[in-house]
């Protein structure tokens, strides 16, 4: 019986109760009784042995501890929260991560900074749970459960089918060649395919999937199964996995690299002949030999080799390339072990289903994940695809309601007449945005809203199960206009009223012009897969489909063109042919004179068996060379082999010296300071400059504020205000936006311009950073009847685009100045020192990852070091866009350049009264120039004033805090230990007040002598000796192939503007700041709580736009 | 139900001259393996035998049969067509009446004071409908053996109604259509070589013939497979064991057990000891 009444909300047998909003709840209770049904619901959780029960009640924990306490006024806004908490947290002890919060909640009350762990915690072992309970269910599919047991090579009992096996020993080997088609949904019912929906709501999991050939229009001939693998019989002991479309190869011979999946880019194809029960699970770890299992399998002295091809389709197409690659993968491996009635031709519709198991299985292994249509590409044709229903006998009864597997029912012609089919090809344009974009995130709000039963997102889930019926009816009347209209509908209402992250500011785009373009004979959008921007698809008249993907490609690529700064792209963008594939997956033996690999295959193998002996190939090989010969006489593609194999042999030389031009030419063009930067590398490689340098000596005392160190903004007097608003008036104010950084964490390194990003919709469309920060100074300046000066740091990255932006957009209408100020300080970023990674991954607190994921990340790191060492421990970083070989060198320079580059000579001719400045980062939307805060720094005569807030889970690295007596800011890269973190109750939001003339006499300069430049930079030279050099380590992208990114850290070395608090002759204080005014938005996973704890509209309350 | 007659297969590929090989039995006597089986079939009540062979085997396994001669009725599988196919040959030998089938490249050692054979016919009597002997089976021995799933008939230890029967399934299949309640993790009941099949058979076996393509190959499990669908099928689990001596080491393997359960157990195990305790001391 549940006191509060909140357990109802799980455990009622009425659906209604159950599905009721927890926000109802909420409204009619006051904050005791709130923290009273937490109590309840932790206490039920612990003894709940439901897993859905138990998930759901931790969700709605993390709820309440998120979004609804703190809106209450009782709750205390300044705490600690226990390092032991962080601690557990980081090494995924969660329930030992929540005891420790609830002790010191025991101890001294719950406060806003213990909430905001208590949310966290919750939240991650909600996630660790289901993900757990996928993981079981995926190891406890019937058909899957023995390869966990197999331990020994002679415990292999699947064979190599004799028909691959060259009886006579003369000839190739023959070749099994799997192809597979992709497969796109029309309707995925609200992300209804994530595993957790399907086997906690199996009537709400719905999917209409398709599996399609796909071409790239312009490129290739014919739409084809894109989706190839190669499987033959080697006479040498060794796995030989290849990748032709990523030019890789490996000749693994030791178990232990076939589960080291991020060692290569072969993780996939590691992946897929383990879980198709090649090289079982269970043989992980045995010591065995992989001779030996091959041995069991294919004969003494025998190998095999698998390769794929995906036709170069790119990555993120939203069409689950990787997944049906993977599927056709297993297909072609269970095939060759007889674990398939027929060798070649298509599968039954059981072993359809084992396939598709195991490529979750695959999918698990490889630390990914997608949705369990995925595969569906195995299937022909026009499927749905349902949840099912757990019965007594499945693994999942008694566990969860639903099925890990769904049901695959084909739409046969009476669902689907051929006519329907027919005019859907004939409508349907499907394109890669070129967009790159990360579905993770998506995937848990969707995860998480639906556990939560949110009202907006649970009527909207109920809304898109109904369009899958309207879905249906359209395709069995032929109506694609309809169908169009429904898809526009479905992204326009359901997928955006769950995940208003679905769209962009791309795709808005896009549809707006194609709906301009086209008119009436534009019939739809529709979003394919987890979001847009990449994979999408447009519906329209048949009569105008060619002119239409010609326009469309046009229109992709100038709106590509023109916002490449401010979204991340990984490739341009392309439109496809595209046909519905009737077969599925299917497979042919290739023998005598066809048992051929692709072509591309030779191209990248050629010049390796080339440059072996005659007498070492093996006589396969030689064989396969003879015929290889033949077939280049007769078949043209083979023929275009020669060419390219003396362009391998000898390569021309594109050596290091002409890929390095355009960066001397940009260092050049920027002003590069070679001897700062030899000067850094020297301290850096002799082990003066490092991660472990950057920490204060372990003997600094380092502890939290006391009372009187800061002042809190909500105890500011009237009379703060009144001085504010006066200095606003006389135009005393201006503004500085700090946008020279790249904003690694925000794109992960991919390089685009932050400022320019549209993060959010406010005031009814997408708006950037910089509009935002804009908006909010006209309506300060309006109030105050003067307009304020605004004016953006930048750098050689981001000031072409930002300069460009405002000026296309006419600096938002902004009614005061507006201006530049371009940073020259720059630096080329450097091959990390192996100590350096070895002190990042292994001494500084790292976030540990679930099973699988912690092992592909330690492969990752393995290869990374291996990286560092072959590349050159501290030498310049340049095998990547010259633009993402340089870094800027720490926001502490963005002052100075002011002073350097004229802008602020240049602003105080214009507005000599000009005397307070307010400089915030970028991604601290909240910040404005609050009249009382300004007041406040004016009154105190500071020379500087920190906004500082309190600090919750989420805010790592660094705070306020008294160091060896002395208040200062310090940064996480500089603390002595981690504990040391939490012991700060505030965390710096990095917006500070400045006093103009202060800074001057700081730097020894006079308003007098800005023109002089010779004596400004003698001060900033002067004033940067004073301050430490960190070493950091970023990520940085660097994009290759078809759409594909790898993600490298590289050193860099900044100083920042926090370290200012350290000068014993800047005084600094100190303003304790409303969390919706000083947090930052780091990342985009941070958007969707953003808004829903009423910060967006919070920052809306503080623009005005235009 | 009443069983007379048994057939015995040993028509198969590389089988001909298995079942020639002798071996010292358990009472001391030297025996070839054929007829060893055939006793172990007359034990079991079985009076009258028809052994399929290829043509040119009969004189040999006539000669083989020991003093079990008469019981014998040589029919013959002229071409290589597979196990389906042999037992098929024996149809006008069985007739309508039902029959314990063996296969020629097995011997038992029972575990009770009843012989393997025995113990199946008993079941079989008793329940009026066909059984198999099976036993439990690591998964890892699957790609030997026909396979069956089924449930457990209530009330008896060992005794199984048979819905499935796979031959040589992989562990896949085996995971997803022959699991049993009751069984270890990764067993599944594989044959014993020991069957006692209704004329039902007969018909799945002709159907079979019929509907298999080129080469007329097919196997017992999909007959018997067939015949679960329509009629009463048990599986037995037999106390005893069996050995194969058409694998590497089988006949050895036979012989061994054979000795330690026979009259001359303590010299074999005496001189086993002697054997080990002198055997590996150079490696």
């Amino acid at each position: 019986m549940s006191e509060t009444g909140l357990l109802n909300l799980i455990t009622s047998d009425e659906e209604a109760v159950r599905n009721r909003d927890l926000a109802v709840w909420v409204d009619a209770k006051g904050y005791e009784e709130v923290l009273a049904g937490c109590a309840e619901l932790d206490a039920f959780r612990r003894n709940e042995s439901n897993l859905y029960r138990r998930v759901r009640a931790l969700f709605l924990l993390h709820a309440l501890y998120r979004y609804h306490l703190p809106r209450f006024p009782e709750l205390p806004e300044e705490g600690k929260i226990p390092f032991e908490t962080v601690d557990h947290l980081l090494k995924r002890r969660f329930e030992e991560s929540i005891d420790a919060c609830l002790a010191a909640v025991e101890q001294t009350g719950l406060t806003d900074p213990v909430a905001s762990a208590l949310a966290v915690v919750y939240q991650r072992l909600a996630f660790q749970s289901l993900a757990d309970q996928v993981r079981k269910s995926v190891r406890s599919v019937r058909g899957n459960q023995w390869m966990f047991r197999l331990g020994h090579p002679l415990d292999q009992t699947l064979r190599v089918r004799p028909e691959l096996i060259n009886p006579d020993g003369l000839g190739p080997f023959p070749i099994l060649r799997e192809r597979t088609p992709v497969r796109m949904d029309l309707t995925h019912s609200g992300w209804s395919d994530i595993f957790f929906l399907g086997m906690d709501f199996p009537e709400g999991a719905r999917v209409i999937n398709v599996s399609v050939d796909l071409g790239v229009r312009g490129r290739d001939q014919a739409p084809r199964a894109p989706v190839e693998v190669n499987l033959r019989v080697l006479d040498e002991p060794v796995l030989r996995l290849a990748s032709v479309d990523l030019g890789v190869q490996a000749d693994i011979t030791s178990l232990s690299e076939v589960y080291d999946f991020a060692k290569d880019y072969l993780g996939l194809l590691k992946a897929a002949v383990i879980s198709a029960g090649l090289i079982p699970p269970g043989m992980e770890g045995s010591g065995q030999k992989l001779e030996d299992l091959l041995a069991q399998m294919v004969g003494s002295g025998r190998g095999l080799e698998v390769v794929s091809h995906v036709n170069g389709i790119p990555k993120g197409s939203r069409l689950a390339v990787s997944t049906n690659l993977l599927a056709s993968l297993i297909a072609a491996c269970m095939r060759a072990t007889g674990q398939t009635e027929s060798l070649t031709g298509p599968l039954t519709p059981s072993e359809r289903r084992v396939v598709a198991s195991r490529a979750i299985l695959g999918e698990w292994l490889g630390g990914s994940g997608g949705g369990w249509q995925d595969s569906g590409g195995v299937w022909p044709g026009i499927k749905l695809i349902e949840g099912a229903e757990a019965h007594e006998g499945d693994p999942e009864f008694g566990i969860s309601r639903g099925r890990l597997l769904p049901e695959h029912r084909i739409l046969d012609r009476k669902d689907v007449p051929e006519e329907s089919r027919k005019r859907l090809m004939e409508s349907l344009i499907l394109v890669h945005g070129g967009m790159a974009s990360n579905v993770g995130p998506i995937l848990e709000m969707v995860t998480e809203k639906y556990l939560l039963r949110s009202g907006q997102e649970w009527n909207a889930r109920l809304h898109a199960m109904d369009l899958v019926d309207e879905v249906l009816e359209a395709l069995r009347e032929g109506d694609i206009r309809r169908l169009g209209d429904i898809t526009t509908r479905n992204f326009r209402g359901p997928l955006q009223e769950i995940i208003p992250w679905a769209t962009n500011h791309y795709t808005e785009q896009l549809i707006a012009a194609m709906e301009a373009r086209f008119g009436n004979h534009f019939w739809g959008f529709w979003m394919l897969g987890g979001m847009s921007g990449g994979g999408m698809g447009f519906m329209v008249d048949p009569t105008i489909r060619e002119e239409a993907m010609d326009a469309l490609q046009e229109i992709m690529l100038e709106r590509k063109t023109s916002l490449q700064h401010a979204l991340p792209f990984a490739m341009d963008p392309v439109v496809y042919d595209f046909a519905i594939n009737e077969q599925g997956t299917v497979a042919e033996l290739h023998t005598g004179g066809e048992a051929l690999m692709p072509v591309p295959y030779y191209g990248q193998m050629l010049p390796h068996w080339v440059r072996t002996d005659p007498r070492d190939l093996p006589s396969a090989r030689r064989a396969e060379l003879e015929v290889l010969a033949e077939v280049s006489r007769q078949n043209s593609a083979f023929a275009e082999l020669a060419p390219s194999l003396f362009h391998q042999l000898l390569p021309t030389d594109t050596g290091s010296s002409d890929s390095l031009t355009p960066l001397k030419d940009l260092l050049e063009d920027i002003g590069f300071d070679p001897l700062q930067q030899e000067d850094v590398r020297a301290k850096l490689q002799a082990g003066q400059l490092g991660l472990s340098q950057n920490r204060l000596p372990a003997t600094t005392v380092i502890e939290d504020v006391q009372p009187g160190d800061v002042t809190t903004s909500k105890a500011l007097p009237q009379e703060a205000e009144a001085i504010g608003w006066d200095a606003l008036r006389k135009g005393e104010v201006g503004v500085i936006t700090l946008a020279a950084g790249t904003g690694s964490r925000w794109t992960q390194g991919a390089g685009v311009v932050k400022g320019l990003h549209p993060f959010c919709k406010l005031g009814g469309r997408h708006r950037s950073f910089l509009e935002v920060h804009l908006a909010k100074s006209r309506k300060i300046g309006l109030e105050a009847g003067t307009p304020l000066p605004h004016v953006f740091t930048t750098s050689y990255l981001t000031d072409g685009p930002i300069r460009t932006a405002l000026s296309e957009a006419e600096n938002f209408l902004y009614e005061g100045p507006v201006h530049l100020s371009k940073g020259s300080a720059v630096g080329v970023r450097m091959i990390p020192m192996l100590r350096d990674l070895a002190f990042f991954w292994e001494e500084m607190p790292q976030q540990l990852l679930d099973e699988q994921a912690q092992k592909m990340k330690e492969s990752l790191h393995a290869a990374l070091k291996h990286w560092a060492m072959e590349a050159g421990e501290g030498t310049d970083y340049t095998d990547n866009l010259a633009m993402q070989c340089l870094h800027p060198v720490g926001h502490w320079f963005e002052v100075p350049n002011l002073l350097r580059n004229g802008v602020l000579a240049d602003l105080l001719d214009e507005r000599p009264q000009l005397r307070w400045f307010m400089l915030h980062n970028i991604d601290t939307t909240g910040a404005d120039v609050n009249p009382a805060c300004l007041g406040h720094h004016i009154q105190s005569g500071h020379h500087l004033t920190y906004e500082v807030i309190s600090r919750q889970i989420q805010d790592s690295g660094g705070g306020l805090g008294r160091v060896n007596g002395r208040v200062q800011l310090v940064e996480g890269l500089a603390l002595p230990r981690e504990d040391l973190d939490v012991e700060m109750r505030f965390y710096n939001s990095n917006t500070t007040w400045i006093d103009l003339d202060a800074l001057l006499t700081l730097f020894e300069l006079k308003r007098t002598d800005l023109r002089d430049m010779e004596a400004v930079s003698a001060a900033i030279r002067r004033v940067g000796a004073r301050l430490p050099t960190y070493i950091t380590l970023k990520d940085v992208k660097k994009r290759w192939g078809h759409g594909q990114e790898d993600v490298f850290p590289v050193s860099q070395y900044e100083k920042l503007w926090t370290d200012m608090t350290a000068l014993p002759d800047v005084n600094c204080g100190f303003l304790h700041v409303d969390r919706l005014r000083g947090q930052q938005l780091k990342d985009p996973a941070q958007l969707d709580g953003w808004v829903r704890d009423g910060s967006a509209a919070y920052v809306e309350s503080l623009c005005r736009f235009t | 139900m009443h069983i007379e007659r048994a057939v015995i297969t040993a028509a198969g590929k590389g089988q001909g001259g298995l079942p020639l090989q002798t071996l010292v039995d358990t009472d001391g006597e030297t025996r070839s393996a054929l007829e060893i089986v055939l006793r172990e079939a007359a034990d079991a009540g079985i009076q009258q035998v028809a052994l399929v062979v290829r043509p040119s085997d009969e004189a040999a396994y006539r000669e083989a049969s020991g003093g079990c001669a008469d019981m014998l009725h040589f029919v013959h599988q002229s071409e290589p067509l597979g196990y389906g196919h042999a037992l098929f040959q024996a149809r006008d030998f069985t007739g309508d009446a039902p029959f314990l089938h063996l296969v020629s490249d097995h011997l038992y050692v029972t575990g009770t004071e009843k012989g393997c054979a025995k113990q199946l016919v008993e079941v079989a009597a008793a329940n009026d409908c066909a059984v198999s002997a099976v036993q439990a089976t690591r998964e890892t021995n699957l790609s030997l053996y026909g396979t069956v799933g089924g449930m457990k008939v209530p009330g008896r230890d060992g005794w199984y109604e048979v819905e499935c029967v796979r031959e040589k399934p992989t562990p896949t299949q085996a995971e997803q259509e022959l699991v049993v309640p009751g069984l270890r993790a990764g067993h599944y009941l594989c044959f014993f070589g020991l069957h006692v099949l209704t004329p039902g058979v007969m018909a799945c076996l002709e159907e079979s013939l019929e509907a298999a393509e080129h080469p007329k190959t097919i196997s017992l499990s999909t007959a018997l497979h067939t015949l679960a669908g329509r009629e009463k099928y048990l599986a037995c689990e037999i106390i005893g064991e069996r050995q194969n001596i058409g694998i590497p080491y089988g006949l050895f393997y036979a012989q061994l057990a054979r000795a330690l359960h026979g009259v001359d157990r303590d010299t074999v195990l005496a001189d086993m000891v002697t054997l080990l305790a002198s055997s590996g001391g150079d490696r």
